[in-house]
């Protein structure tokens, strides 16, 4: 399977930020791009996803489906995920909530009939999430969030509302590994983070690389890139991709960093 | 019968049932009614008393000029008093079946199986369903409907009965003096600890008709009784009247929360008054879900007479179209280090309207109490308003008030957020909604807490604009 992103050309209050930008990930391919402040990364990143904020043209394609022309909570269903820079918090909506709720989402084949809503709770406990009963999912759950040293704890607050920058990126990691994603991105997904936590969250990435998910690291830095290879490493700059190349590219720009790219 | 759909046609309580009755009072108000219901009910003569001065005092009061619109009420074009059925029964099987046919529809029986320590289930106005549980009668608990209270228990009754909110308090509560019918008495005796909530479930089901019950718990020492009321009713073209009384005697030492989901259809004024005195080191907590009824005004109070007493209020209000929702709380401190605490969370969409309209009172001589007001509203959309009224009149220098009020809208990137997990926006704004209440849903009983969230969906729908 392929996400072909291509000319998507992306402009916010009427200024151009992304001028045309082409980029193929397969599935189990991790890609980083990287580029200095500035250079659109974030932008990509949301327009992906389609943020309102901005105005978009240029195709998405993930598996024949341009999902550039659907809805955000749409390229959702089909398999993007992305994992915020500074997520939002949502005061009330526990991270376990979002995940039950997401999943549950995420699974439901089109055209199959809703779950419907179970006011009882006693016959809501027997009730499954995407297939799960809700007891194996939420154990799946806590052997991720394990695996990423969060506590338990964390899983039943509201999302975002009050954790630390590392709790932040690794609920996002969390989620990833969670939800049925087939292509995910990370936007700046190594900032503010100690090694530990770099290490566990590179180890997510490393996870869905195994499961087939196609990976897209938006990065500032090469910091992650130590401890995830990634196989293609595209350098953005004021809107537009300047270079590609192979993993070895990204020690080349820690060595002697963007000016080259800068005429 | 024409139906309104205040919320997209979507109400899925809004179905009614048709009406069996054995006695109705003609339409409108006045002594020869009053008179008529007291002796239909075979009262006591100083309860018959008892309405026939609260009728002077109800045509001589005047509308309030402050709150919310209440010009269209019509005290003429009502039916102060129905009683739909022969008997009260105690079985469930021996309700008629179209009564236990609306039940169903609100999934009473299985919760009553379940959960309850005792259903009282109002049907028109008067109490017709109850069934208490052995071990509240040999504590000695008495839960009864208030008729029935009176005739079993006249001296309690006479003894609390408009002691705390008396007829000349506000018009409505003089109103409901005259012609109450139906509500719950509540006696827990001293040290005693009902473990499971008190649950009376009512609504409303005939066109044109009020409803005025009244409430009187009385919680003796040491005791403890979480009361919890929860209300859905059929869609009416035409407009009706709820205005009921709660009173609460909470003794020293004693605790009671009293709990209420209020969703009425959207054509009824919902004007009920709510209060609690406090003795010494005694705990009043109410718990007031607001999200029906076109208008309500509603601020249930604590007054804090002893020592250490202490009262919250917490409350959600939600107001849709063509909807006033005009809540708030009362703290009266006339006691010293007591404390109080008013939580109020509205929403407001489609041009809805709510308001939060406190007051917390000091009185001369009652030293270091404390006091923290929580207003935040949501607003949904442009059309939509919220405001606030608090009062603070504080005549005592060692008092510690904190007051805080937020004011918000959902933010798209929160929105953004939740849309790019596969959420729609239509249930992204319903999830930030309930989040949103969630501190105070929490304190409700879990399958209220369930119900909430539910009619918070439904009202969100098609709510994307």
């Amino acid at each position: 399977m392929r996400l072909v992103i291509s000319n998507l050309r992306a402009s916010v209050e009427g200024k151009e930020i992304l001028h045309g930008v082409s980029l193929t990930v397969r599935s189990g391919e991790v890609h980083a791009v990287m580029g200095p402040n500035g250079s659109g990364k974030s932008t990509l990143a949301s327009v992906l996803l389609g943020h309102p904020a901005y105005q978009s043209k240029g195709k998405i394609v993930l598996d024949k489906t341009n999902v550039a022309v659907l809805p955000t909570e749409e390229r959702a269903k089909a398999g993007l995920f992305l994992a915020f820079q500074s997520p939002v918090a949502i005061p009330g909506v526990t991270v376990m909530n979002l995940l039950r709720s997401a999943y549950e989402l995420q699974n439901q084949k089109k055209g199959a009939p809703k779950v419907p809503t179970v006011q009882n709770p006693v016959l809501a406990r027997r009730f499954q999430v995407g297939g799960m009963s809700i007891g194996e999912f939420t154990d799946r759950v806590k052997r991720h969030a394990k695996t990423l040293n969060l506590s338990e704890d964390l899983l039943m607050r509201s999302i975002h509302e009050g954790f630390s920058g590392g709790e932040k990126k690794k609920i996002e990691m969390l989620q990833a590994l969670i939800l049925p994603a087939k292509f995910a991105i990370f936007d700046e997904i190594d900032t503010g983070l100690d090694v530990d936590a770099l290490k566990a969250v590179s180890k997510g990435i490393e996870t869905l690389r195994k499961q087939g998910v196609g990976v897209l690291i938006i990065t500032h830095y090469q910091r992650i890139l130590r401890y995830v290879k990634p196989d293609v490493v595209h350098i953005l700059l004021e809107g537009k991709i300047v270079d590609r190349g192979e993993g070895k590219l990204a020690r080349k720009i820690e060595q002697h960093g963007y000016s080259r790219y800068v005429k | 019968m024409k139906k309104a759909s205040p919320m997209g046609g979507r109400y899925k309580y809004g179905f009614h049932k048709p009406e069996r009755y054995v006695f109705k009072s003609k339409k409108g108000l006045d002594k020869d009614v009053v008179r008529q219901i007291s002796e239909y009910k075979a009262e006591p003569v100083w309860m018959q008393e008892r309405r026939l001065t609260a009728y002077t005092i109800f045509a001589k009061k005047p509308m309030p000029t402050w709150g919310a619109d209440l010009a269209t009420i019509d005290f003429d074009d009502i039916y102060y008093y129905i009683k739909p059925t022969q008997d009260k029964a105690s079985r469930w099987e021996d309700l008629p079946i179209e009564i236990r046919d609306t039940y169903d529809k609100i999934g009473i029986p299985e919760a009553e199986k379940k959960f309850l320590a005792g259903v009282s289930a109002q049907y028109e106005s008067e109490v017709v369903y109850k069934s208490i549980q052995d071990t509240l009668q040999k504590k000695g608990v008495i839960f009864l409907d208030m008729d029935s209270g009176l005739r079993e228990h006249p001296d309690l009754v006479r003894q609390y009965f408009g002691t705390v909110i008396p007829a000349g308090d506000n018009k409505f509560a003089a109103l409901n003096t005259c012609v109450w019918s139906g509500g719950s008495f509540v006696y827990i005796p001293k040290g005693v600890h009902v473990e499971l909530p008190l649950q009376a479930y009512f609504r409303i089901n005939a066109a044109n008709m009020g409803q005025f019950e009244r409430t009187l718990i009385i919680a003796e020492e040491g005791s403890y009784v979480h009361y919890v009321e929860g209300c859905t009713a059929p869609i009416y073209t035409t407009d009706s009247l709820h205005a009921a009384v709660v009173e609460i005697v909470v003794k020293k030492g004693a605790r009671v929360r009293y709990t209420t989901i209020q969703n009425w259809s959207s054509n009824v004024y919902n004007l009920v008054t709510k209060r609690a005195k406090v003795e010494e080191e005694g705990t009043m907590e109410w718990v007031d879900g607001n999200l029906g009824s076109k208008v309500t005004m509603k601020y249930p109070s604590v007054y804090l007479m002893g020592r250490k007493a202490r009262g919250e209020v917490l409350s959600i209000a939600y107001a849709g179209a063509k909807q006033h929702q005009d809540a708030g709380g009362k703290a009266i401190h006339y006691a010293s280090e007591t404390t109080s605490q008013i939580i109020s969370k509205s929403i407001s969409r489609s041009g809805g309207r709510t308001s939060y309209r406190g007051l917390v009172e000091v009185f001369p001589g009652a030293k270091r109490c404390k006091s923290k007001v929580v207003c935040d509203a949501l607003i949904l959309d442009v059309m939509s308003r919220s405001d606030t009224y608090p009062t603070m009149k504080i005549n005592e220098h060692q008092t510690e008030i904190e007051h805080e009020a937020t004011v918000s809208k959902i933010g798209d990137e929160q929105l953004f957020y939740l849309e790019s997990r596969g959420v729609t926006k239509e249930m992204a704004q319903s999830m930030i909604v309930n989040g949103f209440i969630e501190p105070i849903v929490k304190e409700l009983p879990l399958e209220y807490a369930v119900e909430m969230n539910r009619l918070i969906q439904l009202q969100m729908e098609g709510s994307v604009g």
